[in-house]
């Protein structure tokens, strides 16, 4: 699917984080950071905790100092322009309403710090809240919001004062999971009406791949890999990218002979083939999709026997049994009574499927 | 669930009735005193008092004498409060020592170490003569200045404490959100900081003001019997003038003042905590 014209996939650099380093305490967290972001574009910085990815929306912000390197925003240089002068909003994952303030105070607020009269806020605020459904709600407390409510009135709050970017720190984690998912088709229609370019930071790869153009996989302070969702999906750069996003098969193994850009793998459960060349006794990570496994011989066949299968709704997932660190797994669409733990079941699938990685990447 | 509630409410026995024979019971017996003469209820005693203009602009100092310094004391406190807040593990010990220790040592104690600082040739005063900002010694001990500067000084951890607690519950966010929304220091300070630690700022001031209204050593030793305030007056009735009818009723407006301003900041902060 092509993202549409107005939007630019990076290439004029309207975000540019250049070569950002930070420790902390001497401990560092990212060195030579480098992050660009298209105009328009809805970004997710996607890892594990710890990896960096809440720093790197701190320093955007100005919350955070970098200790080295330059943050563009449309060709300025803002690296030590203050949070305040920066015009770049940001969504907490607590939403860090004021709490001594009714909802429609907390929407007039960026307002309000601008030099605004109380009453010039009016119009702007009562339109702020139609946009997220919340004029009802203008005269409350923000305590007295539930999860959902209190989003809303954060994402207001930053939307009013037309920041010129909007970072988002995990901000659907508090939310239940029927909420989280309306909420982030709201939100993300919301910001592609008003072209609004935004980065959200999440751990969770169901919302990076719901809500985000582009997603930057981190994993200890690096970019293992900015590309599309289904780019990421189809052709992780790296075994970590791989088991971040989405599930799959994942077994090691030790190649045994190698020809024309075509591998052979010895795994404990197999031979298997895979592209690419790599060196005799290289030992390296396999890697499939589960719903491109299929039960029945194909180029790679592997007979597993079953530890369990699980019956979801709109797919069944067979788990083979398998080594510590080593994982079989294969979809079958629908619900599928046919199979027990204990079965032997064949699983096959294409050369062209196998992710295969050098160990240790 | 109730029954169990109320049995535990039981473990708070001891201490009321401790409270009730211990403080509430001989209070009451000394407020009676300043309604009664000879059996009889009559409120003359407050007629007189507040009818000697000697007693009232020893109210009048008692009370001025307490409102700055509470004013001094928060003027010093909210900054200090505010660093605390922010600060962590070794420092932040180092603060919290700073301020609960010098309560461990005796008030009497302090106010002799004053003395060597305030006196006519204390220290100050050598230092201010010495950089020749003046000629000659100012006359500091005895004076209303003294005792507002060492009583701020005494009371100082109980304004501190309170404020540091309730900036210390607020989340950092919020003056971040803050500064994202273009927010200058001075409008986040004034707008989100301010407000939100006034719970803290209510409580640190009525604590120190109930204890500056009724200080007793810290006036004594430093003003001495010149500047006579409400405690000292209560005190004199009863040890020197053997005036008992007097010096309840001195109490009795003491204990008034205190329990206004008690129930003035419950309230504000009641108010101040129902806005948030």
């Amino acid at each position: 699917m092509a993202p549409p014209a107005s939007r630019d996939m990076g290439d004029s650099k309207y975000l540019d984080v250049t070569a950002v380093g930070k420790a902390f305490k001497g401990a560092p967290v990212m060195s030579g950071m480098d992050f660009r972001v298209g105009r328009g574009e809805l970004v997710s910085l996607l890892g594990p905790s710890g990896c960096g990815k809440t720093t790197l929306l701190r320093i955007i912000a100005g919350l955070t100092t970098a200790d080295s390197g330059e943050v563009l925003l449309d060709g300025r240089a803002i690296t030590s322009t203050p949070a305040h002068k920066r015009n770049i909003s940001v969504v907490f994952q607590s939403y860090a309403l004021f709490p001594h303030l009714t909802v429609a105070e907390n929407v007039a607020f960026g307002l309000r710090a601008r030099g605004h009269a109380k009453s010039d806020c009016g119009p702007k605020v009562v339109e702020a809240l139609a946009l997220v459904r919340m004029s009802d709600f203008a005269e409350r407390k923000v305590a007295a919001l539930s999860g959902g409510q209190q989003q809303r009135v954060a994402v207001a709050r930053a939307l009013i004062v037309d920041p010129v970017l909007l970072l988002l720190d995990e901000p659907f984690s508090a939310l239940d999971r029927k909420l989280r998912e309306t909420m982030q088709v709201e939100l993300k229609t919301l910001l592609r009406d008003r072209n609004m370019t935004a980065i959200f930071v999440t751990h969770d790869q169901d919302e990076a791949m719901g809500v985000s153009d582009r997603i930057a996989v981190m994993n200890a302070g690096q970019i293992e890999q900015f590309a599309t969702p289904s780019e990421l999906y189809s052709r992780p750069a790296s075994a970590f990218v791989m088991d971040f996003v989405g599930l799959s098969t994942r077994l090691s193994g030790e190649v045994i002979d190698c020809s024309e850009n075509r591998s052979t793998v010895r795994s404990a459960y197999g031979t298997i083939h895979a592209p690419g060349t790599f060196a005799t006794g290289a030992r390296v990570t396999i890697g499939v999709r589960p719903e491109l496994v299929q039960t029945r011989p194909a180029e790679n066949t592997l007979n597993v026997t079953l530890a369990d299968a699980m019956v979801l709704g709109s797919k069944t997932q067979l788990h083979g049994r398998a080594e510590t660190g080593d994982r079989l797994l294969c979809e079958v669409p629908g619900m599928n009574s046919d199979y027990a733990p204990g079965d032997t079941v064949t699983f096959g699938w294409d050369v062209a499927d196998t992710l295969v990685y050098e160990a240790g990447t | 669930m109730t029954g169990r509630a109320e049995r535990i409410g039981l473990l708070a026995l001891p201490g009321l009735s401790f409270l009730a024979v211990i403080y509430a019971l001989p209070l009451f017996m000394l407020l009676l005193k300043s309604v009664q003469i000879d059996g009889q209820f009559s409120i003359a005693e407050y007629i007189a008092f507040f009818s000697d203009s000697y007693n009232l602009s020893v109210l009048w100092r008692t009370l001025r004498v307490a409102l700055l310094t509470t004013g001094l004391a928060l003027i010093i406190a909210y900054p200090t409060a505010i660093i605390m807040a922010r600060a962590k593990g070794f420092w932040l010990s180092v603060f919290l020592v700073a301020m609960v220790l010098p309560m461990s040592v005796g008030v009497v104690v302090k106010a002799f170490a004053w003395t060597i600082l305030f006196r006519t040739r204390g220290v100050l005063n050598d230092t201010l003569m010495s950089l020749g900002i003046t000629d000659a010694p100012i006359r500091m001990l005895f004076t209303e200045t003294a005792l507002i500067i060492g009583a701020a000084n005494v009371f100082l951890p109980f304004m501190v404490l309170p404020i540091y607690a309730v900036l210390r519950q607020m989340d950092s966010r919020l003056p971040e959100a803050a500064a994202s929304l273009g927010a200058t220091p001075v409008f986040r300070f004034m707008n989100v900081t301010l407000p939100l630690s006034l719970p803290g700022v209510v409580a640190g001031c009525a604590f120190t003001f109930s204890l500056a209204i009724s200080m007793y050593v810290i006036p004594s030793l430093i003003v001495g019997e010149r500047q006579q305030t409400l405690s000292m007056l209560t005190a004199r009735s009863f040890l020197y003038l053997r005036n008992e009818a007097l010096g309840a009723t001195i109490s009795s407006i003491l204990l008034l003042i205190a329990i206004s301003v008690v129930l003035a900041s419950s309230w504000a902060a009641n108010r101040l905590g129902a806005r948030q």
